[in-house]
């Protein structure tokens, strides 16, 4: 192998070139750009104490935007998020509330979470209806069910030892963050690198050709709605146990900053293209912004303006850094100087 | 074109009949449906969602989507309340307020069109800044005290029906046969279909998606200066979920989220029975819970018999 | 028959009314070339799919070494060692060379972690021995269709198949590619893997298979080898007479009425000058990648243009997109008629007057639909179109009707110099003829045309003078009644 190929071959293993890449890398320095002109700012802005509480107010949406991002990938889209995580929410409390042992309530309140992202997969499949239009079809219902289920008021009345969850402390840091980290890692690291993690891409990519390459397309989606609801029903256990209640306005439009977080973080509503890290990305620099506002005592109501136009500065930026370095198709489909040629 | 206009009357036939057994089971569960007080009530309900309904069926059929309309329409009346309210002309109520939202439309249109961000991120966050923007105006309250020549827009009456009615079905009337049959925005389903294809046909697709997105903001604008009118206060909270009904009887009447189709009268058909459908909840008295799940049921069979007749169209 | 590897016997199928296959018994040695020749709709395609366990037959059976099989599905063909290299793209675009030969099979560690750099080295591996020069980093929608079916090629080779069937492999290739693709083949034959080649060439089919079999509405109507004359094969495959692929040269040409002169974008092609005349054919010839649709592009406004000037008919034009190209008077027929050409999921009709609806409507800008069926039905007469129904939709008709349609919007709207760009790609041999005497016509008649075309016997047939590209410049301007395609050849690799 002569070095050029040894070089283009290291490139795989960096996976250094692909424009994907440059993307994520533009907006982690626009992400880390924002927080140290906060940090200049707003001196307390770097503040451990502040830096936590920035992480923990978006921790319901960093849980889903790990499923989303699976979801959003494999070229679909999930809005039944915002209504699951309080059903979750409410069943561990209502659960609770009867006298079901702590586990118990998480794991009947997961599963059931489950059970609805399996739900809007087989809908999806059956009917062969477009996801959005599914899994909206699905939020609505389960809004209802939320509604009629605690009769309009919040669930309270949990044992104590429920709290930890949500408040506890695990190597001096809020316990959500560090599960949350964990998870970021586990999920992450298996949809890139995992022969069946890739295969969600494949099926974003070209769901035909991801049948003839072997993938139970059928199979996979199933597990990757499952997987959002998942993460969306853990996010509302995490809320119950923060809150030490279950309401049915918990993570209320959730599903709108879930999907802006993922989206922000390179995936394409196309599917195909999308990562763990940079929705994580994503999420962050939603939820710097969230903050600043809080910092700076501006009036929470233009969080809302100020949030809208930074996340279109944000995409700008990132489109602007993938499209500089990208070989662009001047010619489309037919002739590229540069790119190919045959010896 | 005909092979395509074909289809649409049958997916137009379709929703009419629908709406025809969803009103004959309405009536034989609950015969107050058809009171003429009641009729009346759900016909002008529908002023608010037709106008803002056939701008999502114009960027729908663009290949867009415009998740903004909803806040727009809260935003527009706010601008509207607040102009009034510091003593401004009637008169020229109704024109700042459509020129408000064309604004917002344009910054979408601009994003959009030449900037070439995604319509979804897009409209997402001019939603968030319009939404953000009227509730900063009125920290939340509604703002009301307006002028009495200004509620006589939309609660004057010309034969017994408001006159928002009227305006609502002539801008429905003339804006689906343009569609249909003018060719600057006919070029539309071009643009929709295949954009490369329709600029090197000739189209200009930049300009048109532009247009578009102006067109569904000022609809949207339209939905706000009558909303504003009739319930004489500017709100910021209006228009709320406005676009999904939109999109909903949108993709009812015809249109799909991968562009070049959409029909206006088959938009408004679908607003119709999705009117026709929440009045069966308030008089049938149905609780929330069953709302939820009807509203839901509906909108996956509608879609799934649509998804299934184009697939029986479909080639080899 | 005995050492048959992979065949099917008096196989049948339906698709509703239309009977695609009728009792065919074809197969497939080890180490021979046998190729599939026959017009479009003949069922090629039809077979191909039962082959590669993407069909199951009505009737009949498919054998594998001599005994039955029934494969579920395409992967139960690929795992008996099938391998099917596709017209249409089955590509992922948004991942590498690499990720794409190997989907669904990376090299993994245990747990099932894949290992890229073992990745990357095998697919490096495979690309050398095909002899492509692509980064198998490199993103696959950045590729051009060449790049891209080499790809493909390098896809179905590294399943290591003993059957290796290929639907019209050289239609995005240039002849020096389609050669170096010959030579892999001969190669893959000599190691004993057995090959189905699919294609409407006879040229390629001539060179290269062992055997060759005629469909024709379903039915294997003749097998032969390459010993038989084109004229025969043509024969076979229509069933009629084939008038000759090369139209007769024309003499009436008359002043120059469009010229460009030193266009440049800046590292895609350079100070590219000439001329065409009324009723000429200026043919572009040149490698793949060497910026002749490139230079298409910028002088129809698609792309952007550094330098140059653009008369036409004495008129200096400013061009600043394709629609004022258009309303001067410039057409450009676009080569990738799916992606760029054609709105697949509307009607005919719908297409056919996609450019040129500013003549059918009011002063107002109002349709008028009898205007507009009128000018449809029209050219659906004058080029053959089938079927003959400016209501259905273009996605379902066959490459050489597509194409058809694509031609009859250019013809619509009546441009006064028409750039056409592999007008014959994935077209079959009737229609192409057909679509040859078309452009023929359209010169005689006084439309100054520019051909752009890799395929050289098209380009020599049909141009009065032929003009070599050669990595962004024009080199050359030959006559078209002497030049030979060696020359063209020497002038476009050097």
């Amino acid at each position: 192998m002569t070095s050029a190929q040894k070089g283009r071959v290291a490139d795989i293993a960096r996976h250094r070139l692909t424009p994907a890449a440059r993307y994520t890398l533009g907006l982690a320095g626009t992400v880390v750009g924002l927080l140290a002109i906060m940090a200049a700012l707003y001196p307390p802005f770097a503040d451990s104490a502040n830096v936590e509480v920035l992480a923990m107010n978006f921790i319901l949406e960093a849980f889903m935007a790990l499923g989303m991002t699976a979801v959003i990938v494999s070229g679909g889209i999930d809005l039944s998020v915002s209504a699951v995580l309080p059903f979750a929410a409410i069943v561990t409390g209502l659960l609770l509330r009867a006298g079901a042992p702590v586990p118990f309530a998480i794991g009947i309140a997961l599963l059931a979470s489950a059970g609805v992202g399996a739900l809007n997969a087989t809908m999806r499949q059956v009917l062969r209806v477009h996801p959005f239009i599914v899994t909206l079809a699905t939020m609505l219902s389960l809004k209802g069910v939320n509604l009629v289920i605690t009769g309009g008021a919040p669930v309270a009345g949990f044992p104590e030892s429920f709290a930890l969850l949500g408040r506890g402390r695990l190597l001096g840091l809020p316990f959500a963050l560090v599960l949350f980290a964990a998870l970021a890692v586990a999920i992450g690291w298996f949809l890139a690198h995992h022969r069946y993690g890739q295969q969600v891409y494949l099926i974003g990519g070209n769901v035909r050709a991801a049948r003839l390459a072997g993938v139970h397309v059928e199979r996979v989606l199933l597990l990757v709605y499952m997987l959002c609801s998942s993460l969306a029903g853990l996010a509302g256990v995490v809320a119950a146990s923060q809150y030490v209640s279950a309401s049915t306005g918990f993570g209320q439009n959730s599903e709108l900053r879930v999907i802006t977080a993922v989206a922000i973080g390179g995936a394409s509503l196309n599917g195909g293209t999308g990562s763990v890290g940079g929705s994580v990305l994503g999420v962050l620099f939603l939820a710097i912004v969230y903050n600043a506002f809080a910092m700076s005592g501006v009036s929470t109501y233009w969080q809302d303006v100020v949030s809208g136009v930074m996340v279109l500065g944000a995409v700008l930026l990132a489109q602007a850094a993938a499209r500089e370095s990208r070989t662009r198709r001047a010619a489309g489909p037919g002739e590229r100087p540069a790119a190919a040629q045959v010896r | 074109m005909r092979f395509r206009v074909s289809v649409i009357r049958a997916r137009e036939a379709w929703l009419a009949v629908m709406v025809l057994v969803v009103s004959g089971l309405l009536a034989l569960a609950e015969p107050r449906f058809l009171n003429a007080s009641n009729l009346v009530s759900v016909g002008t309900g529908m002023i608010y969602d037709l106008p803002v309904a056939a701008g999502m069926t114009l960027v729908l059929a663009l290949g867009g989507i415009d998740l903004s309309v909803g806040a727009i329409i809260g935003l527009t009346s706010v601008v509207t309340a607040i102009y009034l309210r510091s003593g401004g002309s009637v008169a020229l109520a109704v024109p700042i307020a459509l020129a408000a939202a064309g604004g917002a439309g344009a910054l979408n249109g601009v994003l959009v069109a030449r900037f070439k961000v995604p319509p979804f991120l897009v409209t997402l966050a001019t939603m968030s800044i319009a939404r953000g923007t009227a509730t900063v105006l009125t920290s939340g309250y509604y703002l009301s005290g307006l002028p009495p020549a200004y509620l006589q827009i939309g609660r004057g009456q010309l034969l017994g029906v408001p006159y928002p009615v009227f305006v609502v079905l002539g801008v429905v009337v003339v804006f689906d046969v343009l569609l249909r049959r003018w060719k600057p925005l006919h070029d539309a389903y071009y643009a929709g279909t295949n954009p490369p294809a329709a600029v090197l046909s000739g189209i200009d697709v930049g300009r048109l998606v532009f247009a578009g997105y102006v067109a569904s903001a000022l609809a949207a604008g339209l939905s706000a200066v009558f909303m504003t009118s009739r319930l004489a206060m500017g709100y910021a909270r209006f228009g709320e979920l406005a676009e999904l009904r939109a999109i909903a009887a949108a993709v009812l009447g015809g249109a799909s989220f991968s562009g070049g189709t959409g029909s206006i009268l088959g938009a408004a058909l679908g607003v119709l029975l999705l009117a026709v459908i929440s009045n069966g909840f308030v008089l049938l008295r149905l609780s929330v819970y069953w709302q939820g799940v009807v509203s839901g049921l509906i909108l996956v069979a509608a879609i799934a018999v649509d998804a299934s007749r184009r697939r029986r169209n479909e080639p080899r | 028959m005995n050492d048959q590897i992979l065949g099917v016997q008096g196989v049948s199928k339906r698709f509703g009314r239309h009977t695609v296959l009728d009792e065919v018994t074809f197969g497939v040695r080890a180490g021979s070339i046998h190729a599939l020749v026959g017009e479009n709709g003949a069922g090629k395609s039809t077979l191909m799919n039962i082959l590669g366990g993407a069909l199951r037959p009505d009737s009949g059976t498919v054998t594998l070494d001599g005994r039955p099989a029934a494969f579920a599905d395409p992967l139960a063909a690929i795992r008996a060692g099938i391998g099917t290299v596709h017209q249409e793209f089955g590509l992922f675009p948004n991942r590498s060379v690499a990720q794409n030969i190997f989907a669904g099979r990376e090299p993994t560690g245990r747990a099932g972690f894949i290992r890229w750099r073992a990745l990357g080295r095998q697919a490096q591996a495979i690309l050398s021995e095909i002899g492509v020069d692509l980064a198998p980093s490199a993103p696959v929608a950045t590729l051009s269709v060449a790049a891209q079916q080499m790809v493909e090629i390098a896809k179905a080779l590294s399943l290591r198949p003993r059957v290796l069937i290929l639907d019209e492999p050289t239609s995005a290739l240039s002849d020096h590619e389609a050669q170096r693709l010959f030579r892999l083949l001969a190669d893959l034959r000599s190691r004993g893997v057995a090959i189905i080649y699919i294609s409407h060439r006879l040229s390629d089919v001539r060179q290269i298979a062992d055997e060759i079999s005629v469909l024709r509405d379903g039915r294997l109507v003749g097998r032969t080898t390459r010993e038989a004359s084109p004229a025969d094969l043509i024969g076979m495959m229509v069933g009629r007479h084939i008038e000759s692929i090369t139209p007769s040269r024309r003499t009436n040409l008359g002043a120059e009425i469009f010229r460009v002169e030193g266009l440049t974008r800046h590292r895609v092609f350079a100070d590219v000058s000439f001329g065409v005349r009324e009723g000429e054919i200026l043919g572009l010839a040149g490698l793949v990648g060497s910026g002749r649709t490139e230079v298409a592009r910028a002088i129809f406004g698609a792309d952007r243009l550094d330098a140059g000037r653009i008369w036409l008919e004495g008129r200096a034009l400013a061009i600043g997109s394709p629609r004022q190209a258009i309303a001067s008077g410039i057409g450009y027929l676009t080569e990738d008629r799916k992606a760029l050409g054609l709105f697949l999921t509307m009607t005919v009709g719908d297409n056919i007057v996609a450019a040129s609806m500013p003549k059918l409507v009011s002063r107002a800008g109002v349709l008028r639909p009898r205007a507009i069926r009128a000018e449809a039905a029209r050219y659906l007469h004058r080029l053959d179109i089938r079927p003959v129904d400016d209501r259905v939709e273009a996605r379902t008709l066959s490459g050489g009707n597509q194409q058809k349609v694509l031609l009859a919007k250019w013809l619509s709207a009546a441009p006064r110099v028409l750039i056409v760009d592999e007008p014959t790609r994935g077209v079959d041999v009737a229609a192409k003829a057909g679509i040859h005497r078309h452009l023929s016509q359209l010169a005689d008649a006084g439309m100054a045309i520019v051909l752009i075309s890799s395929d050289l016997p098209e380009v020599l047939g049909l141009s009065d003078r032929v003009g070599v590209f050669r990595e962004g410049r024009l080199v050359t301007i030959l006559d078209g009644a002497t030049a030979t395609q060696e020359d063209i050849m020497r002038h476009a690799s050097a």
